[in-house]
């Protein structure tokens, strides 16, 4: 048992310390600010890119580096260590990517994949509507295909994280209303500036506005963009979503303000407590960074599963669950430190981050997979419970609306 | 990074597992409160299976190993709640290094022993000498132990009293190797509360997939899913922070009271929280006598008094990691 890297691992990362060490001006800093400025956002992962830093798993014909998880790992740590803000295109390089690599044509992926990684082309992923979340399969977007072999798109889209900036985005619709709701998907590459695509951003509890709606009104799309078979996107779906396990919540990475940080500012606060408060501060504190170690080190389990070449199973959706509540706990008391000022948006000095850290918090339990399916998912793949039984099981997607 | 165990513990897991599964078992406990029957697998049979001296060194007659050997072997141990402790072992090991002598005694059985600090003392019950902190000085006495009624009869606990007529320093000025003994019990109590948090989710999970409700298997609910799902969570956390505190006694003595701490806390938590499901999980049977949840109940509300109490530790990482950050 060691914490050591490899020797190869301790070379890549000297590198990728050298490489974010040398632009450290350019690449700009983590700030609190609400507004994303996108045309920033580009240059920054194209310049990772450019320094190999981008898409280090994905395949060289992909554009990538053909390299190992634990060299991303290793990337998501130094990134993380040298205050570097995040990519842009983390949806585009986790799930949209991905997806397009395994089920994309030779056409889709020469024209698409670099673009992504450069962040020429920024992406989303149009999954979610209003009447199925977690119940993805139930969705109604509609595709019709035309007498041209083109299709035309119809429905609503919600909860899209950068759709407001981006270029393209891959859409899950509904092909065959007339079998069961599975069965009748198809997935394509939506260009996001085509006629008759509109989108709204909508603001959050935290009054940023990341994520949007997003209409389709008779969008057509060539057969050309479409992902896989007619019918067959749900596994392609199946895809994306994989792929977004393995890029959210493991590997020891934090959720929200690292537990150092939030120490550091509870020591600051802990003296002008009174003495009673201090001791529940310390409970506070105590409970939330056991919780942060144990994140830490459970994600350092993965890793080092990962360091072997083991690809991580569904277990590994257990380090967002804990993630997301340690995050949470730790916010809290964060907040709670600042005395009077905790009940207002903002301290006497102006600073206002760790009141909008928890207005944020709530809902990473809920994106990227509910508490509640993460539960089911480890529940039943993980122990090995049965499932819950579905109302909507052995009828075909008309019928289940009836 | 190689956070996980090799295959030699891997080996030594699976011994200790075959070995204790045949020595001891839950309702060893049950019998214990019914009629005072014996702890198992007692000392006699620890001492001898070379298990409980894994980290008394291989010229006293020990194993040679490390901590993390022993906490390997001690979540095997919680599992199926056996006593006497191997915390009392581990501590005694740290207390005597370099004392060939009384390692050998250890290690052969010829001296029974508990580590006192001051109310209830683990493993008192059969104790014939204590190893006690007086002043700056490790000693060891005789004494008398009284053995109250027990909650959970496997941890022997009694108050003793030292006789001090009858008393040997062990190690002069040496108050640091105390804390040091207690940070490595600390580490072992919670790889014991491992085993039993496990063992307890183990029982939960088959209980939950074949016990019938409404037309199916209680397993498929949510409400009882969740809970069992937050207790899987919390077990494979503590199993994250028994293997670093471990692998710091080992090897990183900087980073032991940090680890130790947060490892005890962490055990006290989770194994109460998988004890309390295990008997709400079972509904009617599971708060019967008859049922072996309550033992690991007993064990949760016993064990996280032990070696200072869950608050204590919590209160403690909290002071760690604020001084680190003054400093």
């Amino acid at each position: 048992m060691d914490f050591d890297d490899t020797p190869d691992e301790a070379a890549w990362r000297s590198q990728v310390r050298a490489f974010l060490q040398e632009h450290r001006s350019e690449l700009g800093e983590r700030t609190g600010r609400r507004e994303l400025d996108d045309q920033v956002a580009r240059r920054r992962q194209a310049l990772l890119y450019d320094g190999g830093l981008v898409g280090v798993t994905w395949p060289t014909e992909a554009g990538g580096r053909g390299g190992t998880p634990m060299q991303q790992a290793i990337v998501d740590q130094e990134m993380a260590r040298a205050g570097v803000p995040g990519l842009i295109n983390l949806i585009g390089i986790g799930m949209c990517g991905p997806t397009v690599i395994h089920h994309g044509s030779e056409d889709q992926r020469a024209r698409y994949l670099q673009r992504l990684l450069r962040a020429e082309d920024v992406w989303c992923q149009l999954f979610s509507e209003p009447a199925s979340g977690s119940d993805l399969a139930a969705l109604r977007t509609k595709a019709v295909r035309t007498e041209d072999g083109s299709w035309r798109i119809s429905g609503q889209k919600v909860w899209t994280t950068l759709a407001h900036v981006a270029d393209y985005g891959i859409l899950l619709t509904r092909t065959d209303p007339d079998v069961a709701k599975h069965r009748g998907l198809t997935m394509f590459v939506v260009d996001m500036k085509a006629p008759g695509v509109t989108v709204r951003p909508l603001r959050q509890m935290s009054g940023s506005a990341d994520f949007n709606e997003v209409f389709f009104d008779d969008v057509v799309v060539p057969d050309s963009e479409r992902l896989g078979d007619v019918g067959d996107g749900w596994r392609v779906a199946l895809t994306t979503l994989m792929s977004e396990r393995l890029s959210l919540g493991g590997g020891g990475t934090e959720i929200g303000a690292s537990a150092a940080s939030v120490i550091e500012h509870v020591a600051a606060h802990l003296d002008a407590l009174p003495e009673g408060r201090q001791a529940l501060a310390r409970q506070q504190l105590g409970r939330s960074y056991v919780g942060a170690l144990a994140n830490r080190y459970t994600g350092y389990r993965l890793l080092s599963q990962i360091s072997k070449g083991e690809m991580p199973g569904p277990e590994a959706s257990a380090g967002k669950l804990s993630g997301t509540q340690v995050a949470r706990d730790l916010a809290d008391l964060a907040v709670r430190v600042l005395g009077d000022d905790a009940a207002y948006a903002a301290t006497a000095d102006g600073s206002s981050g760790w009141q909008e850290l928890q207005a944020v918090l709530p809902g990473m339990a809920i994106a990227g997979g509910t508490n509640e399916v993460l539960r089911n998912i480890i529940g039943e793949r993980v122990l090995g419970l049965p499932a819950e039984p579905r109302a909507d099981k052995g009828v075909t997607f008309k019928e289940s609306l009836a | 990074m190689n956070f996980d165990l090799d295959d030699e513990q891997r080996d030594l897991a699976a011994a200790a597992r075959d070995f204790l599964s045949g020595a001891a078992a839950p309702g060893d406990a049950r019998a214990a409160l019914d009629d005072g029957a014996p702890v198992r697998p007692g000392r006699a049979a620890l001492v001898e299976s070379g298990f409980a001296t894994i980290t008394v060194p291989e010229d006293a007659g020990g194993g040679g190993g490390s901590v993390l050997d022993l906490a390997v072997v001690a979540e095997q141990a919680g599992r199926v709640l056996a006593g006497p402790s191997l915390v009392t072992y581990a501590r005694a090991a740290v207390l005597f290094a370099g004392d060939g002598d009384r390692l050998a005694a250890l290690a052969d059985g010829s001296l029974s022993l508990a580590v006192v600090d001051g109310g209830p003392t683990l493993d008192a019950a059969g104790a014939e000498r204590f190893l006690a902190l007086r002043g700056d000085d490790v000693v060891l006495a005789a004494g008398r132990a009284t053995v109250r009624d027990a909650i959970d009869p496997t941890r022997g606990l009694g108050n003793v009293e030292l006789d001090t007529n009858d008393l040997q320093v062990v190690a002069a000025d040496a108050r640091s190797r105390w804390q040091h003994a207690e940070r490595v019990g600390r580490v072992v109590l919670a790889a014991e509360g491992l085993g039993a948090a496990s063992r307890a989710l183990e029982i939960g999970v088959e209980y939950a997939q074949q016990r019938l409700a409404f037309g199916r298997a209680i397993g498929s609910y949510q409400a009882v899913k969740h809970s069992l799902v937050d207790v899987y969570v919390q077990v494979e956390q503590l199993r994250s922070l028994v293997w670093w505190a471990a692998w710091a006694a080992d090897q990183a003595p900087d980073e032991l009271p940090l680890a130790a701490a947060a490892a005890k806390a962490a055990s006290a938590t989770t194994l109460e929280q998988a004890a309390e499901t295990l008997v709400q999980v079972h509904g009617g049977i599971g708060f019967t006598w008859e049922h072996d949840a309550h033992l690991f109940w007993r064990r949760a509300k016993v064990d996280r008094f032990l070696l200072g109490d869950d608050v204590d530790a919590y209160d403690e990482v909290a002071r760690l990691a604020v001084a680190q950050v003054s400093a």
